[in-house]
């Protein structure tokens, strides 16, 4: 445990924390949406943030498993918001 | 045969798997030869003397569409950061040029991707209308990269 | 020489972490759903893969999967920006400052009132039909 390390856990541990406080502004403006795409918008974005943590607990775990997570994570995000957008702008799904 | 299609889905299972080991390998490969039986994908004419150019081409529009995102990156940084957020938004009409359907939803994709920039619709002609955040400057941007990008993808796809 | 991975991992993350921050500021500070778009859909999107870069370079195997997930991710974020973009432009939500239209514009020329802007025809963005 040299000095480069010890200051990338601080770093990582720091990353954890303010990618979490993101998460919760941005929950705290979901909540506050003025329209269906705004919402939709922010559950957009806290996908991504999810996955942004899930990388971050890889790094820290130094443990690739958690980048499979992430890539499931993203894919159904990914099609749920296509899925919702095309609910919203046709009135149907398929 | 699809060979194309055996080689990408082995990458992947590579790429997924990260191990290298001969019995990975040979796992990997009939993996993706099964998965390509099964599906019987389209035939891809391939011409085998331009495919080396093509792949050229290919590698420096990811360049490319990498750099343009990156430098509009920039941009968008300074305008969240500014606290008067200087914006001044629009929908522009940007014409693709490019004949294919493919190469038009390509360059709409590679605007997409540059922030500040994102396509709304495209209509029959290829025009793709674009929002912008700022948008004197992403006007000028915009016709100056699809320029080099039309130039590119017309030598990916002939 | 040991000292040089984690600190690139260290400025890697660091990076991902601002361009995250600054996505969910421009959700937050921006004042409709398109320029909203802008922030959340792409500049949050950069953040993840700087992320990313730093697992590929200090996690053990994490380079394949880092790759494919950098991937989905560069596919994936402006394909939903666009889905919702286009979403919201259809059931009609304003843009709000807008200086210029084209879209509207060439609406209201295609049904024979309203004009084309002067600007657009000048620049040859948009075909004199009359």
């Amino acid at each position: 445990m040299n000095t480069a390390t010890t200051l990338l856990a601080i770093t990582l541990y720091g990353a954890l924390i303010v990618h979490i406080g993101l998460v919760s502004v941005a929950l705290w403006r979901l909540w506050r949406g003025k329209n269906i795409i705004d919402r939709l918008t922010g559950f957009d974005l806290i996908s991504i943030l999810t996955v942004a943590i899930l990388i971050v607990m890889a790094l820290i775990e130094r443990d690739s498993i958690y980048l499979d997570v992430a890539l499931g994570l993203a894919a159904l995000g990914f099609v749920g918001t296509i899925a919702l957008a095309k609910y919203v702008a046709d009135d149907q799904l398929f | 045969m699809a060979y194309w299609m055996i080689l990408g889905l082995w990458l992947l299972y590579l790429a997924l798997t990260s191990n290298l080991e001969p019995g990975n390998l040979v796992i990997g490969l009939m993996l993706a030869t099964a998965l390509t039986l099964l599906l019987r994908p389209q035939p891809a004419r391939l011409d085998w003397r331009r495919a080396p150019m093509a792949l050229l081409a290919l590698g420096r529009y990811a360049a490319v569409v990498i750099r343009d995102a990156w430098r509009s990156g920039i941009g968008v940084a300074r305008i969240l950061i500014n606290p008067e957020l200087p914006i001044a938004p629009g929908i522009i009409a940007v014409p693709s040029g490019c004949t294919s359907e493919l190469a038009t939803a390509l360059s709409a994709h590679a605007i997409t991707l540059a922030p500040g920039e994102m396509v709304i619709a495209i209509d029959r002609d290829g025009v793709m209308y674009t929002h912008a955040l700022d948008t004197a400057h992403s006007a000028e941007f915009i016709a100056q990269t699809q320029a080099l990008r039309r130039h590119l993808l017309s030598k990916i796809f002939r | 020489m040991a000292e040089v991975l984690p600190i690139a991992t260290m400025l890697l993350v660091l990076a991902g972490t601002f361009f995250s921050v600054l996505g969910v500021t421009g959700y937050v500070r921006l004042p409709d759903v398109y320029t909203r778009l802008h922030a959340t859909g792409k500049v949050t999107v950069f953040g993840a893969v700087f992320l990313l870069f730093a697992a590929m370079a200090w996690t053990p195997r994490g380079l394949g999967k880092g790759l494919v997930v950098i991937a989905l991710l560069l596919l994936a974020g402006p394909v939903t920006a666009h889905a919702l973009a286009s979403a919201a432009y259809h059931i009609g939500i304003p843009l709000t400052h807008a200086v210029r239209d084209d879209l509207a514009a060439k609406a209201l020329a295609q049904v024979g009132r309203g004009p084309i802007q002067e600007a657009d025809l000048a620049a040859g963005l948009v075909e004199d039909n009359s």
